[in-house]
């Protein structure tokens, strides 16, 4: 597989939307995490109620995979607790190892993230693609969560 | 001296921006000027401009030639040499600058790159490329080099360095990479100006060691900030 299929035209359409990108006025929690080895550094910022994602938004240096990957958090993770998202980018993480995408279909409907199949293979831009959900993991901790 | 252009050489001296007093010799009559902005009592050419802007970054002083008797007086800090990426060029490249008299700053986010055990005694920026080279305030004697392999991380800091008026702007990376590169640019809006992107960079010296390409770009800094961009003497505007 080429390097340019992972950018196909469903990435490319997440990552433009940059759903959930910008500003939090007071957050809950908020982290910045990098990736040391290609310089993408995510930053979420998440208002909690109920130990739930009241409301969320991010901002992203980095590569399309990654710009991406916020977005589907941007469209998806608001409604969700800690454990929840921890067991999504647990979720996405094997299915970028293993050949099978998940049998039972996505945890709580994040169908976007079947746009990250072809990055499987290319071992080393699956932490450009698991790098947000580890901002949001971190920033719901900051918060409490 | 008008106390006006004394304020502004005084602030642009304090942010560290390289500046210039031109003064014409017959009356008296001054403007400031930066390499951007020309501010003052005289109405100069473009052409006139061109000239006072290579002494600026020649840090040269001296009489305009002409009939109207303009003295550029430089005011320049130490060239800077900003460096993109903490390659394996760039290891060669800083130290080279640091010795040939420019103040060198190696940028790169990716932290495994720009550790201090890897470029002992640089300064080292770990921001992104445009934030980066936005806080250092380019002026007209600095010059950009991007070196990261990564347009992700190389379109944005050339971006930033082509909106500045560093003398010397110069990209790694073939002729192939630079025309795709030319196309982003140009798709983003960028079009203009980008004949001042040496590319490839680095005078053609043979060598392709990580070590030598570090000496034709040092090479080619030097030239330009001497010279003014070689292919560029017909157009007023450019590689100065």
């Amino acid at each position: 597989m080429s390097s340019l299929e992972i950018y196909h035209a469903a990435i490319k359409v997440l990552a433009e939307a940059g759903t959930g990108h910008g500003r939090l006025e007071a957050p809950d929690g908020q982290a910045l995490i990098d990736n040391p080895l290609c310089g993408d550094r995510v930053e979420m910022e998440v208002a909690i109620s109920g130990a739930r994602i009241a409301r969320l938004a991010h901002r992203v240096r980095g590569c399309l995979l990654c710009r991406a990957a916020a977005a589907a958090i941007g469209a998806r993770a608001v409604g969700a607790n800690a454990e929840e998202i921890g067991r999504v980018a647990t979720q996405l993480a094997a299915m970028l190892e293993a050949d099978e995408a998940p049998g039972a279909g996505w945890e709580g409907g994040w169908a976007e993230l079947g746009a990250f199949v072809p990055v499987r293979g290319h071992r080393s831009r699956y932490g450009c693609v698991l790098l947000p959900f580890k901002s949001l993991l971190a920033a719901l901790r900051a918060g409490g969560s | 001296m008008k106390w006006v252009l004394y304020e502004k050489l005084r602030a642009a001296t304090a942010a560290g921006i390289s500046a210039a007093l031109v003064t014409r010799l017959a009356d008296g009559a001054q403007s400031f000027f930066d390499g951007e902005r020309w501010e003052g009592a005289l109405e100069v050419s473009a052409e006139q401009r061109a000239q006072a802007r290579r002494m600026l970054v020649a840090d040269k002083s001296g009489v305009l030639p002409g009939e109207e008797g303009l003295f550029v007086r430089s005011y320049a800090r130490a060239p800077r040499l900003i460096v993109v990426g903490a390659a394996h060029i760039s290891q060669f490249l800083a130290p080279m600058a640091t010795l040939a008299g420019f103040e060198v700053t190696v940028i790169d986010p990716r932290s495994a790159f720009a550790s201090t055990a890897r470029f002992p005694g640089v300064t080292l920026l770990d921001g992104w490329p445009d934030e980066a080279l936005d806080a250092l305030r380019l002026d007209a004697t600095s010059a950009v080099v991007t070196l990261t392999h990564d347009p992700k991380l190389d379109d944005p800091a050339l971006i930033a360095a082509l909106q500045s008026p560093a003398f010397y702007i110069g990209a790694l990376g073939s002729t192939r990479t630079h025309a795709k590169r030319v196309a982003r640019l140009t798709e983003a809006g960028f079009g203009d100006g980008l004949a001042r992107i040496h590319a490839p960079v680095g005078l053609d010296l043979g060598g392709r060691a990580p070590r030598e390409i570090a000496v034709s770009i040092l090479a080619q800094v030097i030239q330009v900030r001497y010279r003014g961009g070689a292919q560029r003497d017909s157009d007023g505007k450019l590689g100065r």
